[in-house]
C-alpha cells in the first residue's frame, strides 16, 4: 500500500504530464470557475457571508474560505488575492476576528479601510459584495499573543486596530489572565471602527483598560504623550504591541525607550500605505535579487538587467530592448521606472520586464 | 526593401507607437475575459475529445473525436502557448498564463521555444544566416543561399516537416546545419537533447502510451485518433507558420542591412518581411491571429485578438511611407509559399530563365 505522500507525489507527476501545467489541479480552474468558484484549485478561495459597515470608510467582511483552509492565530495576516480590470492583485490584510470564530462557524473577518487611490481597498469596498469569492493564501506573521499571559499594553492607530480585535477577543474568550491596555488613536470619534465591540468587550474583560483617542477632535492635534504611558500600571514589565500609521509607530518606539522597554519587548506590525510614487528624478537603489541572494548597489538609469549582469548573474535575456519579454521575472517589492513608458510601478509583487525597468529606491527580484 | 532616411525611420517609429500606447492604455477587462474564454473553449475540446476518443470504433464519434482533440491543440498552441508566452498577458499577473512559466502542449519545451522563436526570430526576422526560421535550415527560399543540388528534392523536405512539424520545431534549437558545419559540436547540444527528451517524452507518453493503455481495449483505436489529432495541428500550424514569412513578396534581409539598426529600421523590416492573410473571425482565431503576422510581428507582445483591431491603423501608416501591406486571402498567400518552395528548388538560372518566360510581357 502506498503512503498517501506518495500517492499524492505520484498524482502530481501524472497531472503535470498530461495538463503541462505546474500546477496541474488548476488545469481545470477556468470551468470551474463558471460552475463554481468555491471549486478554484489554484488559491483557497473564501466567499463573502456577510458586508458590515464599520464607519464611513471601513468596511468589514465576512470570509467563509473552502475547507482545505488551515486556519490562523490571532494577530496574524493573509494575503487575498482578486481579479481588478482584467489584473489578478494580491494584498495583505490582519484578520480581525478571533481564531474561535473560525473553528466553530469556519468564518473569517476582514476589517479594511478604503485607502485614498488604493485600487484594492476601493475595489473592495465598491464592488465586493455578499456571495462574491475572492482568494485566499495562508495566515502568516509572528504578531501574536505572548504565551504564557503576561501584561501586554497595545498601541493601535486607525485601522491598526484589527489584529489587535482579533487578540482581545481571544484574550477574552480563554480570560487570559493578565493585565491589558489599549490605547486606540482615531482621527475622530466618526473613525473609531468596531467601537460597540471594544466597549462590550471591557465590560465583560476586567482585565482590559481601553482608553480611545481622538487626534483631531481639537484644534491642536492630540497625539500619543510619555503622559499616557506613564499612566500605566507596570509599563516596564509589559509586551508592547503596536500597529499603525507610521508617525503614530515612530512617536511610541521613542517614548518606550525613554522609559527603558526593550527592543524585545516591542512586537510592531505596519499599516502605512504605500508612499505615493515619485514621477522622474531619483533611480538607482539598492536590488535584491532573492534566488541568487545576491545585493548591490545601483545607481544613474541602469536597468535591472544591466544590475544583475554587473552583479555576476546571468538572468534569462534576449532582444534587450523590452520586445521579447524573454527577461520577464517576478518583483517582489519596490518600485521600478518602465524605461519605455516612464511608467512606474506599485510597490507590490507583479511580472516585470528586466531590460527596461530601473528601480527607484529598494527593489527585490526572483533571479 | 522599401529605403526609408533617419528621420522617415524616426517617424515610423513615433505612428507605430502611438498605435501600441493606445492599445496598451487600454488593455484590460475586455482582454483578461477573451483569453480566459479561450482557455474555457480549449478545456471544453481536450475533455471532450479524450472522453469521445474511446467510443470512436463509431466511425462518425471517431472523426467528432479527432477534430475536438486536434482543434484543442490547434487553439492552444496557437492562440494560447504561443501568444501567452509572448508576454501578451503578462500583465494580468495570472501564474497560469505568465510568459515565463507557460508550458504548451507540443514537443518543443516552452523554454526552447522562448529562446528560439521569441528571441531569435523575432529579434532577427528574416534576417538570412541569423534568423534560423527562414526555411528552417531544411528549405531554401531566397538566392541568398546558394544553391545545392539536394535543394532540387525540397520538397519531400517540405511535406516531412509540415507532418511531423511538432517534432521539427522540437529539434529546431539542436542547430543540425551548425553541427554538420563543427562550428558546435555534439556535447554542446546535451543540455538541449535531456530537455528535448523530458518534454517529447512527456508529449508521446501522454498521447500515445497513457491515454491508450488507460482504454485498452481500444487501444488502437484511441492511439490512431491522437496521432490523428497531432497531424491535424501539425498541418495547420505549419501552414499558417509558412504563410507569414514565405510568401511571394515578404523580404529577407542581410546581417549588413541591419548592422547596429534603430528601433524603426526593426519596425521597417517587421514590416517588409511578413504576410498578412484574410478570412472570418474563427480562420483568425484558429491561426492564433498569426494570420495578422504583419501586426503580431510589430506588437508581439500585444494581446493577439486586438490585431484585427489596429490592423486598419497599421495600414495606414503603411500607406503613409509608401511600405507594401502584404496580403491576401489564404489560398492565396498559401499558393504563393508552395510556388516559392518549389521556384528555389531550382537552380538560379533555371528559375531566372522560368521567371522571365512567365512575366507579363511589355508594352
Amino acid at each position: 500500500m502506498l503512503s498517501s505522500n506518495t500517492r499524492t507525489k505520484a498524482l502530481h507527476w501524472l497531472g503535470k504530464q498530461l495538463s503541462n501545467q505546474n500546477n496541474p489541479a488548476s488545469w481545470l480552474d477556468p470551468l470551474l470557475s463558471e460552475i463554481n468558484p468555491m471549486l478554484v484549485q489554484a488559491y483557497t478561495p473564501a466567499r463573502v457571508q456577510q458586508v458590515i459597515r464599520e464607519t464611513e470608510d471601513t468596511k468589514t467582511f465576512v470570509l467563509k474560505p473552502a475547507g482545505r483552509w488551515q486556519g490562523f492565530e490571532a494577530g496574524q495576516h493573509v494575503n487575498i488575492c482578486t481579479d481588478v480590470e482584467g489584473v489578478r492583485r494580491t494584498r495583505t490584510f490582519s484578520l480581525s476576528s478571533s481564531p474561535r470564530l473560525w473553528k466553530a462557524q469556519g468564518e473569517i473577518t476582514l476589517t479594511i479601510k478604503r485607502l485614498p487611490g488604493g485600487l484594492v481597498t476601493n475595489w473592495m469596498h465598491d464592488h465586493l459584495e455578499t456571495g462574491d469569492v475572492i482568494g485566499l493564501g495562508e495566515a502568516f506573521g509572528d504578531f501574536l499573543i505572548p504565551e504564557p499571559a503576561r501584561p501586554v499594553l497595545y498601541i493601535a492607530g486607525g485601522s491598526g486596530i484589527t489584529p489587535v480585535l482579533s487578540q482581545l477577543e481571544t484574550m477574552a474568550a480563554r480570560d487570559y489572565n493578565a493585565p491589558v491596555t489599549l490605547l486606540y488613536f482615531v482621527r475622530t470619534e466618526n473613525d473609531v471602527i468596531a467601537g460597540e465591540k471594544l466597549r462590550a468587550l471591557a465590560a465583560r474583560y476586567p482585565a482590559l483598560t481601553l482608553t480611545i483617542i481622538a487626534t483631531h477632535e481639537t484644534p491642536d492635534p492630540r497625539f500619543l504623550t510619555g503622559s499616557d504611558l506613564d499612566g500605566i500600571p507596570g509599563l516596564k514589565g509589559r509586551q508592547v504591541y503596536l500597529c499603525g500609521p507610521k508617525g503614530l509607530m515612530d512617536l511610541a518606539n521613542n517614548l518606550l525607550s525613554e522609559r527603558g522597554i526593550r527592543e524585545d519587548q516591542i512586537h510592531s506590525t505596519f499599516f502605512a500605505p504605500p508612499a505615493p510614487a515619485r514621477l522622474e528624478g531619483d533611480t538607482g537603489g539598492n536590488v535584491t535579487f532573492t534566488n541568487s541572494d545576491v545585493q548591490v548597489s545601483s545607481e544613474g538609469d541602469a536597468n535591472l538587467l544591466e544590475i544583475a549582469e554587473a552583479a555576476g548573474l546571468t538572468p534569462q535575456y534576449g532582444c534587450r530592448m523590452g520586445i521579447c519579454h524573454q527577461c520577464s521575472c517576478r518583483k517582489t517589492s519596490g518600485t521600478v521606472i518602465n524605461r519605455l513608458t516612464g511608467e512606474v510601478s506599485g510597490p507590490g509583487e507583479e511580472n516585470v520586464q528586466l531590460c527596461i525597468s530601473v528601480p527607484q529606491g529598494p527593489v527585490s527580484v526572483d533571479v | 526593401m522599401k529605403k526609408l532616411n533617419e528621420t522617415q525611420l524616426q517617424e515610423l517609429e513615433q505612428d507605430l507607437d502611438a498605435i501600441r500606447d493606445d492599445v496598451l492604455a487600454d488593455l484590460g477587462e475586455r482582454d483578461a475575459q477573451y483569453i480566459r474564454r479561450m482557455v474555457r473553449l480549449h478545456r471544453t475540446l481536450e475533455i471532450g475529445g479524450r472522453v469521445l476518443m474511446p467510443f470512436g470504433f463509431i466511425p462518425p464519434v471517431f472523426v467528432a473525436a479527432t477534430a475536438s482533440l486536434g482543434v484543442a491543440k490547434i487553439l492552444e498552441n496557437m492562440e494560447i502557448g504561443h501568444n501567452v508566452m509572448h508576454g501578451q498577458y503578462d500583465w494580468m499577473n495570472d501564474p497560469n498564463l505568465h510568459s515565463q512559466t507557460y508550458e504548451w502542449d507540443t514537443v518543443c519545451s516552452g523554454d526552447s521555444w522562448r529562446r528560439t522563436h521569441n528571441y531569435e526570430h523575432h529579434t532577427y526576422t528574416n534576417i538570412i544566416g541569423k534568423d534560423r526560421d527562414y526555411g528552417y535550415a531544411v528549405l531554401r527560399l531566397s538566392d541568398d543561399e546558394k544553391w545545392k543540388p539536394w535543394h532540387a528534392l525540397q520538397f519531400i523536405n517540405y511535406v516531412l516537416l509540415t507532418v511531423l512539424f511538432q517534432w521539427g520545431v522540437g529539434l529546431h534549437e539542436l542547430e543540425t546545419e551548425k553541427l554538420h558545419r563543427r562550428e558546435i559540436r555534439w556535447r554542446d547540444k546535451l543540455p538541449f537533447l535531456k530537455e528535448f527528451a523530458r518534454k517529447g517524452g512527456r508529449q508521446a507518453f501522454k498521447d500515445y502510451v497513457f491515454f491508450p493503455l488507460l482504454t485498452l481495449p481500444v487501444a488502437p483505436i484511441v492511439l490512431a485518433g491522437n496521432i490523428s489529432a497531432n497531424l491535424i495541428r501539425n498541418l495547420w500550424s505549419s501552414t499558417v507558420i509558412f504563410c507569414g514569412h514565405f510568401t511571394q513578396d515578404a523580404e529577407t534581409f542581410t546581417e549588413e542591412e541591419c548592422e547596429g539598426e534603430s528601433k524603426g529600421h526593426w519596425y521597417l523590416r517587421q514590416l517588409s518581411g511578413s504576410s498578412n492573410f484574410t478570412g472570418g473571425r474563427w480562420l483568425h482565431i484558429l491561426s492564433g491571429h498569426l494570420s495578422y503576422q504583419i501586426e503580431h510581428h510589430v506588437f508581439p507582445d500585444l494581446p493577439a485578438h486586438r490585431y484585427p483591431e489596429i490592423s486598419e491603423r497599421v495600414q495606414a501608416v503603411c500607406r503613409k511611407h509608401g511600405i507594401h501591406y502584404n496580403t491576401g486571402s489564404f489560398f492565396k498567400q498559401y499558393g504563393t509559399v508552395l510556388k516559392r518552395i518549389g521556384q528555389y528548388s531550382l537552380p538560379d538560372r533555371m528559375r531566372l530563365r522560368l521567371e522571365r518566360a512567365n512575366a507579363p510581357q511589355a508594352i
